[in-house]
């Protein structure tokens, strides 16, 4: 275990000698890819604590920007910092999403306005009337829970991809040895099935725990699993033994998936999302030796909840996840397999268009999202974007806080049906998806 | 005074003549005399005999008065026929009666003699000491005799307070070091005629408890169990413990300077290593164990964390939840919020009235109410949702509301050195002392609060402020919600509704009428029938994971490691429970380490710590234990060899087994495990790879990891 631990340290650092030779064609690996041709992925990214959309795409016509630099006072952008968007000129992304802005105008990402928890269609003169919406909006658990299980509460037992992975799990993966859900960011509804659970996997320790008894190590490590099997009337000790059993074997099935496979050329950031999405690559590429042909993979960063000096902080957040997300679609390349694997955004709300007096801004509703892939119909906007006014048509109140004029259901349904989840069966994985016209954006 | 007594010996024709005229007189015979003899001094209610003696009469007869009553009478003591003089039962305020003896010869001639009424000489008989409620107070009732209102019980030759109740009984407190078996007990009665009683060894007796009520109440009160600990708790069993708890002082974090930072964070050239290793050390050292676990649960529902707010916050942060752990909430609140820790983190700090175009920042008003005092919706005592006609959930504030506090709590900024009023808003940095109120950015129109409060316009940024917080003080949500979380932290995961109910009331009226005591609410939590169920029911269902800083602590304390860092630093422990996701005062967010509503998936058990226990981290500590095991923790030892207590110990391996019981499983270790463990360990031929072994097998199983 500890030479597996070994060999991913040495390949990582293989990887970047690799990336130094710039990207090459990959024979081998294509051709691993090829042995599952049916194979997809979706990777959630989750920007936790409320990413601030407003500033992510902004207007960028002359009318369009002044009307936002007027309103957002000391939280607006320059204009001049904005980055173009070739296919798109009338608005324009965060200065630090330089990568993302690549991806764009190649064609290989989308962006999807307004999109936000709903229960049902619903306008501003709904809202003020009190129509159903999902419960506790603004709050930060309720709503990241509520874009995790696609429900009008947070207090659901499971999550969309969890439902997804219970729907497919017989018919893609009948012979997987883990989970058809991967997290790379500890334990999120999400993932939570009511027959799958998910593999958690710390980025950079995908092998075994550490022995240091030498010749004792498997004797120790068959007393200590056999431990795990007493019965002890305790519901949180039958619950940790089945957790750290499976620790035990999910540990050693990827282990030994990983150890012969050379790394991915792929250089990605140091920490962060990048590790977590050099770890999800890691696992892709051997997706063959763990016989999966469908996979959900959740990464998650956090600190967005920008409410005080945000230009600095959401600048950096943003610039760390740009290069990230690159890099792994650039791996999803090296492997050959970029039009099998969707990255997609999702986050707890967006924030209040009008600034706050720390030079911050508050918990608000309606977000815009990323989408990243060669599957995805890029270079475009789907949805629609608000009326940047306050207590203007698309205000739920006076603040910017954006009604979604798309639901997350949307989003997610759209990313589902790619997946693989009939039209008939929608339903089973979002509740919700019925109350709306539409159930596939069209962006993948 | 003359033992004897002065005596005096008048005349009576000259008592006469020099009452009538200043003239001479002839003497023509002797004259009768009376002359006493008495013995001076009497004690209260003793008896003095005194004779009289009748000059120049053969009638020696005389008629004893006192304080010229015939035969005295109570207040100053009576006298006999014979003489015999019977002291009254309080002082006279003169601290002396008059005796005289009239010669029945000589009506008019009279002898008298001062004698003075002494205290009399305590004894005490028997002394119950009582402890009082749970503290180290004691109430002394001592019996004996010739106690008076200026009795004093004396403890140890220290006189204390002392209730007279009467001349057989005293009453006073004192307080006695856990774990003492008795105190010696004298009464000294002052002046006049001070005296004291020979001592009483009063017995001080305990309600002993088994070595698994010890184990299990350190693992919820304190950051693990050690042997010396559960042999005390053991003796002086669970109250005492409280309250000795209750009574040490605080540990707290001394202020991290910023230039230059103190060795121990210098390489990092961030503070936040410093406050973590100082909180380290007193988690692991500090005597104030239960102070400091609660600290640390509170420091979990206020959650402020160092990956955004520097590390000189930390102390000051610190040390306010210990210096209030067992104070009152309302303290706890007020202090959290003026804190610059919390400021900092949740932006209260510098919060300015919003000029036109802006608003308040919603922040720590938001959070505040949902994470800190009433939660999202209206509840019951019991801690369950109180449902609408539909049944649905009630929200327990508007987003209207979230505004209208954000307003009240504008207008707060970094105090001057020592906590002295600023001389401008958003000025220099000062994380060593509370914030302080600035008025000028102070959003002063009225605001429309929770329950129909209303802070009328006008008012000072300190008025706002408290009104605020009494507003979610006096809340009915506050309770429950604020005992579920602390049950959760220290006790189990699952608490019935009825014990969350009950320890509600506690909070609600600590049976004199106060709200919010936590001392009584600590007290209930810990002492509750659901808390001490597992006490003799090893399988009663409940309990809590070992987050994985509990899990260090546990092993650094138990298992006797040295610290060996050259600087003493203890962050090499921080190094350890981060890869697990724990890492202390420094959670992703305000969320903390992990939610309290947690549910385990595919299950329906809602289990906060689980919250960071997956296949990913269970794996991760799997390598922590044999870290530890191994002496591979970062600055610390532990001596697990051959010639180690256990190594010594492992030569017999059901003997080192049981060791490991008592001090990590509560005395409570399954029968088929200990057979597992003894098994797996017996045919290792080095004493210390077995001490290694069976410390590993025992701390990796979720039998340990579950501290139930």
């Amino acid at each position: 275990m500890r030479a597996n631990r070994r060999s991913f340290i040495k390949y990582a650092s293989l990887a970047a000698a690799g990336n130094l030779a710039g990207l090459r064609p990959f024979g081998t690996l294509n051709a691993l890819a090829s042995t599952t041709p049916d194979y997809k992925a979706l990777v959630c990214i989750f920007l936790f604590g409320g990413n601030d959309a407003n500033n992510m795409i902004v207007p960028f016509d002359t009318s369009g920007y002044n009307s936002y630099a007027s309103l957002r006072g000391p939280l607006a952008l320059a204009q001049n910092t904005l980055l173009p968007l070739t296919p798109l000129p009338n608005f324009a992304l965060h200065p630090s999403l330089t990568d993302i802005q690549t991806l764009f105008n190649s064609g290989n990402a989308a962006l999807v306005a307004n999109v936000g928890t709903l229960v049902a269609p619903m306008t501003r003169a709904q809202y003020l009337a009190g129509q159903t919406v999902p419960s506790n909006l603004f709050s930060h658990p309720d709503q990241q829970l509520e874009w995790q299980n696609a429900a009008a509460s947070g207090a659901t037992p499971t999550g969309w991809a969890g439902r997804m992975a219970d729907l497919l799990t017989p018919s893609y993966n009948p012979s997987a040895t883990i989970p058809m859900i991967t997290s790379v960011d500890g334990d999120t509804l999400f993932c939570n099935g009511a027959s799958s659970t998910p593999v958690s996997v710390s980025p950079g320790n995908l092998g075994g725990a550490t022995c240091s008894e030498g010749s004792e190590c498997t004797a120790r490590q068959t007393a200590a699993q056999a431990l795990l099997t007493f019965n002890s009337g305790v519901s949180l000790v039958t619950a940790d033994d089945h957790i750290t059993s499976n620790a035990y074997s999910y540990a050693q099935i990827l282990t030994a998936a990983t150890q012969s496979v050379p790394p991915l050329a792929t250089v990605f950031p140091a920490g962060g999302l990048g590790a977590q999405l050099q770890q999800i690559a890691q696992i892709i590429q051997v997706r063959a030796a763990l016989g999966v042909q469908r996979q959900i993979f959740f990464a998650g960063i956090g600190n967005f909840d920008t409410h005080a000096g945000q230009l600095v902080a959401q600048s950096a957040l943003l610039a760390s996840i740009s290069p990230a997300i690159a890099a792994f679609y650039q791996a999803t390349q090296e492997m050959g397999i970029q039009d099998s694997v969707t990255s997609f955004t999702m986050s707890d709300f967006s924030r209040t268009f009008q600034p706050n007096s720390n030079t911050g801004s508050d918990h608000a509703w309606g977000s815009h999202h990323i989408v990243v892939g060669g599957a995805v119909k890029g270079g475009q906007m789907y949805g629609k974007f608000p009326t940047l006014a306050l207590a203007g048509p698309d205000d739920s109140g006076s603040n910017g806080r954006w009604v979604p004029s798309t639901a997350s259901s949307q989003y997610a349904a759209t990313l589902a049906q790619w997946f693989g989840v009939p039209v008939a069966q929608l339903s089973t994985v979002l509740p919700n998806i019925g109350n709306f016209t539409v159930n596939n954006l069209g962006f993948v | 005074m003359n033992r004897f007594g002065r005596y005096l010996v008048l005349l009576g024709g000259l008592l006469a003549v020099a009452g009538c005229s200043g003239g001479g007189s002839v003497v023509s015979t002797p004259q009768i005399s009376v002359s006493i003899v008495g013995p001076g001094s009497t004690r209260l209610l003793a008896t003095g005999q005194f004779t009289a003696t009748v000059a120049n009469s053969a009638n020696q007869a005389v008629t004893w008065q006192v304080n010229s009553v015939t035969g005295g009478n109570a207040a100053s003591g009576t006298i006999s026929a014979s003489g015999l003089y019977t002291a009254p039962a309080a002082l006279p305020s003169s601290g002396s009666v008059t005796v005289s003896a009239i010669a029945q010869a000589s009506p008019s001639t009279i002898g008298q003699v001062t004698e003075a009424i002494w205290n009399p000489t305590p004894t005490v008989t028997n002394v119950t000491a009582t402890q009082v409620g749970v503290s180290l107070n004691y109430q002394l009732v001592v019996t004996g005799t010739g106690f008076v209102p200026t009795s004093a019980i004396q403890v140890g030759g220290t006189s204390i307070t002392t209730t007279f109740v009467s001349a057989t009984e005293l009453q006073g407190t004192t307080t006695v070091t856990g774990g003492a078996t008795s105190v010696a007990v004298a009464v000294a009665n002052p002046n006049p005629g001070a005296s004291a009683s020979s001592a009483f060894s009063a017995r001080i007796t305990y309600a002993t408890v088994t070595a698994t009520t010890a184990a299990r109440l350190l693992d919820q009160a304190t950051f693990g169990p050690t042997v010396a600990d559960i042999q005390h708790v053991q003796q002086v069993g669970v109250t005492t413990f409280l309250a000795e708890q209750y009574a040490a002082p605080a540990t707290t974090l001394a202020a991290i300077p910023t230039s230059p930072l103190p060795a121990v964070c210098l390489a990092n050239n961030n503070p936040a290593p410093c406050a973590e290793s100082e909180w380290w050390t007193a988690a692991i050292t500090g005597s104030d164990q239960l102070r400091q676990r609660v600290a640390f649960a509170l420091a979990q529902m206020f959650v402020v964390s160092t990956l955004s707010v520097p590390g000189q916050s930390i102390p000051q942060y610190h040390n306010a939840l210990v210096n209030d752990a067992f104070s009152n909430f309302s303290t706890i609140l007020k202090d959290v919020t003026i804190s610059p820790a919390m400021g900092d983190y949740l932006n209260m700090l510098n919060s300015a009235k919003p000029p036109t175009g802006q608003i308040a920042n919603e922040n720590f008003a938001r959070e505040n109410m949902q994470l800190f005092t009433i939660g999202l919706y209206l509840m019951n005592q019991d801690g369950s949702l109180q449902t609408d006609g539909s049944g649905n959930p009630i929200l327990a504030y508007t987003q209207a509301q979230v505004q209208a506090f954000a307003r009240a709590y504008t207008g707060w900024t970094f105090s001057l050195p020592g906590g002295l009023p600023p001389t401008k808003f958003a000025g220099t940095n000062n994380y060593n002392d509370p914030m302080a109120p600035f008025d000028a950015q102070h959003d002063t129109t009225a605001k429309t609060l929770l329950n129909g409060t209303t802070l009328p316009a006008g008012q000072t940024t300190v008025q706002d402020l408290n009104g605020a917080l009494a507003n979610l003080f006096n809340h009915p949500n506050t309770g429950p919600f604020v005992c579920k979380q602390l049950i959760q932290h220290l006790v189990t995961s699952t608490p019935s509704p009825a014990y969350v109910a009950r320890i509600a009331a506690v909070f609600a009226n600590n049976g004199s009428g106060v709200r919010g005591d936590m001392q009584a609410v600590i007290t209930a939590i810990l002492t509750d029938t659901e808390a001490r169920a597992g006490d003799t029911n090893a399988s009663f269902d409940g309990g809590h994971l070992r987050e994985p800083v509990l899990f260090i602590t546990a092993m650094i304390r138990g298992l006797n490691f040295t610290n060996t860092d050259a600087n003493g630093s203890y962050y090499g422990l921080s190094g350890q429970s981060a890869k697990l996701n724990e890492q202390p005062y420094r959670a992703n967010s305000v969320f903390n380490f992990f939610p309290p509503e947690y549910v385990i998936p595919a299950t329906t058990l809602n289990a906060p710590e689980f919250g960071i226990e997956n296949t990913a981290t269970a794996v991760l500590r799997l390598t922590m234990a044999d870290a530890i095991v191994n002496n591979k923790i970062s600055g610390f030892r532990v001596d697990l060899s051959n010639t180690s207590t256990l190594g010594v110990m492992a030569a017999t391996p059901g003997t080192l087994v049981d060791y490991l019981g008592t001090l990590l499983m509560h005395s409570q270790m399954p029968a088929s495990m200990r057979t597992g463990i003894v098994n797996a360990i017996t045919p290792l031929t080095s004493n210390a790879q077995r001490a290694r072994v069976a410390t590993y097998l025992i701390i990796t199983s979720s039998q340990y990891k579950i501290i139930h």
